[in-house]
């Protein structure tokens, strides 16, 4: 008895230092935005669509777009949730954030950039995952007092034009997310 | 279950060497490296920059560079044998932020284990140290590792696959390797 009690308990023990995500639910941009809240003590804010249409983008669109509009998201795939006047701040502990990001989106989204910036409390991490003959792009973006995360469906020959510049990539998907259509 | 104990406690420890053995040979001819052990220092950096690009998300976007474009064919080229592209750069605001222990996970891995030292690299930046190494299985390279070190920076540039230092060069700027203004050592190398 006193063996089978032993056994048990080293493979409760076992099992319990495995380190994989138990609030994971599977859907990478649900997990995004509760690890953010649940990071930063913060919550999303559901704001619909037409009045985010409007929102900030409209002086860095141009910008991005760089001459000829072209549309990077598949139609109708963008799922995008705001955080608006709230606090982020890390505590020096960005890259325990990083992590998290990683642990609980597993293995099924590959992490591609991820730029932090501890100071002003900004980063942007953009993560990929398969869909079909398509991607998945995930972007993060949170600064000192706001926060987006979008989620869009790609064509792989608008991925190959954005992988050229990964850094300026989560700006133009956010970007379009956020803007109007002309 | 007494059988059962005692047959694994005999070869518990030859299985557990055989594994541990198994993943020193693995790890050893590994051309990508394991970055992650520098992630600490993000939190001390003004700006941290990570980029993996991966076998996957290279071959499967490398069609779609332009044909037309003699610049675009040969990154295209380049790209359809490459199995990943993987970039650390940390960014600090005074000199002397992070110590070079912290660097010994990475350096660690780029002593033996295949790689070696290209010789007579430096850098067109004052104050900047640059090694390259190179891992080659039999006459062909398998990976390239860039080492910049500064007072207030630290990129590490990992390319898995068949490159050399001059093809290299054509990645900077985009796939998210940066500008690394590397002076080629005067005698030409042999690589590819």
């Amino acid at each position: 008895m006193k063996t089978k009690a032993t056994l048990a308990g080293l493979m409760l023990a076992l099992a319990c230092s495995l380190p994989f995500p138990t609030s994971a639910s599977g859907d990478g941009f649900n997990d995004a935005v509760k690890t953010i809240e649940q990071f930063y003590h913060v919550k999303h804010q559901s704001i619909p669509f037409l009045a985010r249409a409007g929102m900030k983008a409209a002086r860095t669109a141009a910008k991005v777009r760089g001459g000829d509009w072209k549309r990077l998201a598949e139609a109708g795939s963008v799922r995008m949730v705001y955080f608006e006047d709230q606090t982020f701040d890390s505590h020096g502990q960005i890259a325990l954030f990083k992590a998290s990001l990683q642990r609980v989106l597993g293995s099924e989204w590959s992490a591609l950039t991820q730029t932090l910036a501890p100071k002003n409390e900004e980063q942007c991490h953009i993560f990929v995952r398969d869909a079909g003959n398509k991607f998945h792009v995930l972007v993060i973006t949170i600064e000192r007092h706001e926060a987006t995360v979008v989620q869009a469906t790609v064509t792989p020959n608008v991925l190959a034009d954005l992988l050229k510049d990964p850094e300026g990539m989560g700006k133009s998907i956010t970007d379009e997310a956020t803007t109007r259509d002309p | 279950m007494k059988i059962l104990f005692q047959t694994l406690s005999k070869i518990g420890p030859i299985i557990l060497l055989l594994l541990l053995g198994a993943a020193t040979t693995v790890s050893a001819q590994n051309p990508k490296l394991e970055l992650d052990q520098l992630d600490a220092l993000a939190n001390r950096a003004s700006d941290t920059v990570d980029v993996k690009l991966d076998e996957h998300l290279i071959q499967t976007t490398s069609k779609f560079f332009s044909g037309k474009d003699p610049d675009e064919v040969e990154i295209r080229e380049l790209l359809k044998k490459l199995k990943g592209i993987y970039v650390k750069s940390f960014s600090f605001e005074k000199e002397n932020q992070y110590s070079p222990a912290e660097l010994e996970p990475v350096l660690s891995q780029l002593r033996g284990n295949g790689w070696s030292k290209i010789v007579g690299v430096t850098s067109k930046r004052e104050g900047e140290n640059v090694d390259v190494y190179v891992m080659q299985l039999g006459d062909q390279i398998s990976g390239l590792t860039v080492v910049c070190l500064d007072p207030k920076e630290i990129t590490v540039v990992n390319v898995v696959g068949p490159i050399n230092l001059d093809k290299l060069s054509e990645l900077e700027g985009s796939f998210g390797v940066p500008d690394l203004d590397i002076a080629r050592p005067k005698k030409k190398d042999k690589e590819n």
